[in-house]
């Protein structure tokens, strides 16, 4: 009886529903595979890293939604998040000042020795990196708030 | 086709007054997810599907769940003020940043000037149309653009993404996102 005293205070995130949950359980692996679809595909069909990533971001959103906000936190752990979205970052950086190390301009896909350079650059870019840094960003920031600032927890 | 996109902005114009005008802010979070619905649909029929997917995705998904997390998050502040205080330190970076804004504005072509290049169709919107396949590969023009044509602003753009990211973890003083 003190728990439900207790949470009467506590404003509450989350709340077990069966429906929630058995949407949830049937629509991600859809949500998941569009989501690769949009960004492996981004050159040819509609979409892209961003907007790719962000769907993948979702889908971590959705379980999150479902199955409570900590335990898929403590699922995640504390390090995946922040080294997607830094890797994103690097790759991004890596390829755009690499052309300019093989004498060209910043993402001069052109100067590098590959078949088809431009089009594997922009693949590699919006794969890379754009999904990468949207994907971390929306999973952080969702859990972000959620935690709200330190020192607030109960 | 037409009717659907009347219909649809019909949609759109009455799900925003609804957001502005409903007290209850449950109920403005949800009405506001389905103007992003209405939105991306919007854009989808006008040719516009990577905005639509965008707006689906980001608008009416990650908003409308960072909305409902924040209600869920906060109180009612405690005291009787009316008006927050205001941080003179706040205050100065902020205004320091639309200056630095507002100095590009004499760079900008005049509002509806039909000779602006990205209006006037063969300067811009057409070489992107019928050149980017031959020189980027990609069937996809927008990607074209956003990766290659202007591969310099889209890494601007994800550092910014990146730098929201980092921003949000330096206000609420943490040290990592999960």
């Amino acid at each position: 009886m003190s728990d439900a005293a207790a949470d009467a205070d506590e404003p509450r995130t989350y709340i077990e529903s069966e429906v929630i949950m058995s949407s949830v359980r049937v629509v991600a692996p859809f949500v998941l595979t569009f989501g690769l679809f949009v960004t492996f595909h981004g050159a040819d069909s509609p979409g892209g890293g961003f907007q790719g990533g962000a769907l993948v971001g979702v889908v971590v959103l959705m379980l999150a939604f479902a199955f409570g906000i900590d335990p898929t936190r403590q699922w995640l752990g504390s390090r995946i998040v922040t080294i997607v979205a830094a890797l994103g970052l690097v790759v991004f950086a890596a390829i755009g000042f690499g052309s300019v190390a093989l004498g060209g301009g910043f993402l001069e896909y052109a100067r590098y020795p590959l078949h088809h350079p431009t089009k594997l650059g922009i693949e590699a870019v919006e794969i890379g990196g754009i999904a990468l840094i949207v994907a971390g960003v929306i999973i952080g920031l969702f859990f972000l708030t959620a935690a709200g600032p330190r020192g607030d927890e109960s | 086709m037409e009717y659907v996109a009347y219909a649809l902005a019909l949609f759109v114009i009455v799900t925003a007054v609804a957001t502005a005008l409903l007290r209850d802010i449950l109920a403005a979070i949800v009405v506001f997810g389905a103007y992003s619905l209405g939105m991306a649909l919007l854009y989808t029929l006008l040719l516009a599907p990577d905005v639509g997917l965008t707006e689906a995705v980001i608008g009416a998904g990650v908003t409308t769940l960072l909305l409902l997390l924040t209600i869920a998050k906060t109180v009612r502040p405690s005291d009787d003020r009316n008006i927050e205080r205001i941080d003179p330190r706040a205050l100065f970076a902020c205004g320091a940043l639309a200056a630095v804004f507002g100095l590009t504005l004499p760079g900008l072509p005049a509002v509806g000037d039909p000779d602006a290049p990205i209006i006037s169709y063969d300067a811009v919107t057409g070489y992107y149309l019928t050149q980017s396949y031959s020189e980027t590969g990609v069937e996809n023009t927008v990607t074209a653009v956003l990766a290659a044509y202007r591969g310099f602003d889209t890494f601007g753009e994800a550092t910014v993404v990146f730098a929201a990211g980092v921003a949000a973890l330096v206000v609420l003083r943490r040290e990592v996102f999960t």
